[in-house]
């Protein structure tokens, strides 16, 4: 009896000296000749061959949902013009005019602009992360300002997370309303804003308050514009400045969709739940 | 007696299994890097740095499976060379928007995050691509295939948005109206 034992072990040590030194190369290889594309044919043909195995497909369709779900879209009429009125906006005027601008302001300069811009919109965070309890990422952001509004020279650079690595915990309204489980309700297309729903739209207003851009009457004293138009202005210089840091992207993205309005409803949809749960 | 045989039985079982496991991160850290050279290398054409990076990240990518879920239930109805015929086109759709996309890489620093074990089959493997104002995440996700026990791309998130999961919605929209034919056109 003993005998077998001791010939089963040896048996085993050998598989497993076998397969250690199948094992070595194999992770040598991996540093200089992970590359090699004859591997990786090998492991994509095994893949293709592989039409009838009918494993892991349960899984995937369990993973990714009804994809044939009807989405409640009251609006659906209004926002397809919507979407084609804002693509028109995009490609005819927000990106000749963000091209233009990017000649005459030097990148770093308009980086400068969208660090300061981002610095002053730090209520709107810090409200927010403070209402969903995250208290170490509200702390982040009063670090953030402080940091970037005095080393940062106002805001316009961002030491703190270049050379703190505080990150920035971008929260709005709309996100601490999905916090707290409310629905998206229907799809709604802002003119120029974009893609929006009935929450993030509540969201929207809400932040207004916060933000010391948006002009709102009454709490003037607590804002940088004295009237309307000045908020529209400044609006205005911070999507054409963010957008010339953007150029081509649109263009880009344009590209994935087979139709265009439902393509950006549920890219928008699907990184606002993204951006809720994290 | 036994249980060292058990013992080293299961032992021997563990160390093949995690090995495959393991290859992911150092795999996908040789390639992320191997793109950002070619991508860098200024005496390539932009025809060459394409070809170049498609050819890196090919094998990991899972097209079969990546079409089959795009397809979702209308999968099971098509004939096999229906399938044949649009897991190609949509394998030449991916690697185009692929293409388009690293057209907009600016010298972008890429940071590679961490891997995570979600399921038993399920691993992703995180990146942030430091853009001029922010940084977006770049989430590779991998299953694992019951028959060869090797992982495989069969996803991608960009900044929060599944690619196939996006495919899977349009296509099937599409498909309300039209026929499949006319959606093998379109890609």
């Amino acid at each position: 009896m003993k005998y077998v034992f001791f010939s089963l072990i040896l048996t085993l040590l050998l598989f497993q000296g076998c397969t250690a030194k199948n094992e070595l190369p194999l992770q040598a290889n991996l540093h200089e000749k992970t590359l090699n594309t004859d591997q990786t044919a090998i492991h994509t043909n095994t893949i293709k061959n592989c039409t009838t195995c009918k494993d892991n497909t349960n899984e995937f369709e369990d993973e990714f949902g009804d994809e044939t779900e009807n989405i409640i879209d009251p609006l659906s009429g209004y926002n397809r013009v919507m979407t084609s009125f804002n693509d028109k906006a995009i490609v005819y005027v927000l990106n000749p005019v963000s091209e233009a601008y990017a000649t005459i302001l030097p990148q770093p300069l308009r980086i400068g602009i969208s660090n300061f811009l981002h610095n002053i919109q730090f209520p709107i965070r810090l409200t927010n992360n403070i209402l969903q309890g995250k208290f170490q990422n509200s702390s982040d952001e009063l670090e953030r300002f402080i940091v970037n509004s005095t080393v940062g020279l106002g805001g316009l650079m961002d030491p703190a997370e270049t050379y703190m690595n505080i990150p920035a915990h971008d929260e709005d309204f709309g996100q601490t309303l999905g916090h707290y489980g409310i629905g998206s309700g229907f799809h709604i297309v802002l003119p120029f804003f974009g893609p929006s729903n009935v929450r993030d739209l509540v969201g929207l207003s809400v932040d207004g308050y916060a933000s010391p851009t948006v002009y709102i009457e009454n709490i003037e004293k607590y804002k940088i514009p004295n009237n309307i138009d000045q908020s529209i202005g400044i609006l205005s210089a911070e999507f054409v400045n963010k957008n010339s840091l953007h150029l081509g992207e649109y263009e880009s993205l344009k590209k994935d969709a087979i139709d265009l309005y439902p393509f950006l409803r549920d890219t928008y949809e699907q990184k606002r739940v993204t951006q809720i749960a994290e | 007696m036994l249980k060292k045989v058990i013992i080293l039985l299961l032992l021997s079982a563990i160390s093949l299994y995690a090995i495959e496991e393991h290859k992911i991160k150092p795999l996908m850290d040789a390639k992320v890097k191997k793109v950002l050279l070619v991508l860098k290398n200024k005496s390539l054409s932009q025809k060459q740095k394409e070809k170049k990076s498609i050819g890196v990240m090919d094998g990991i990518f899972d097209y079969h499976t990546m079409a089959k879920i795009s397809m979702g239930k209308r999968w099971k109805t098509l004939t096999a060379n229906e399938k044949k015929q649009f897991t190609k086109a949509f394998e030449k759709k991916l690697k185009y928007s692929y293409i388009d996309k690293l057209r907009l890489y600016k010298n972008q620093k890429v940071i590679i995050k961490d891997v995570k074990k979600v399921k038993p089959t399920r691993i992703t493997f995180e990146t942030q691509v430091i853009g001029l104002d922010g940084t977006y995440k770049v989430i590779y996700l991998f299953y694992k295939n019951k028959h060869n026990n090797q992982w495989f791309i069969y996803d991608v998130n960009l900044v929060g948005v599944s690619i196939v999961q996006t495919y899977r919605k349009q296509f099937a929209s599409f498909l309300k109206t039209k026929s499949f034919k006319q959606l093998l056109k379109s890609l």
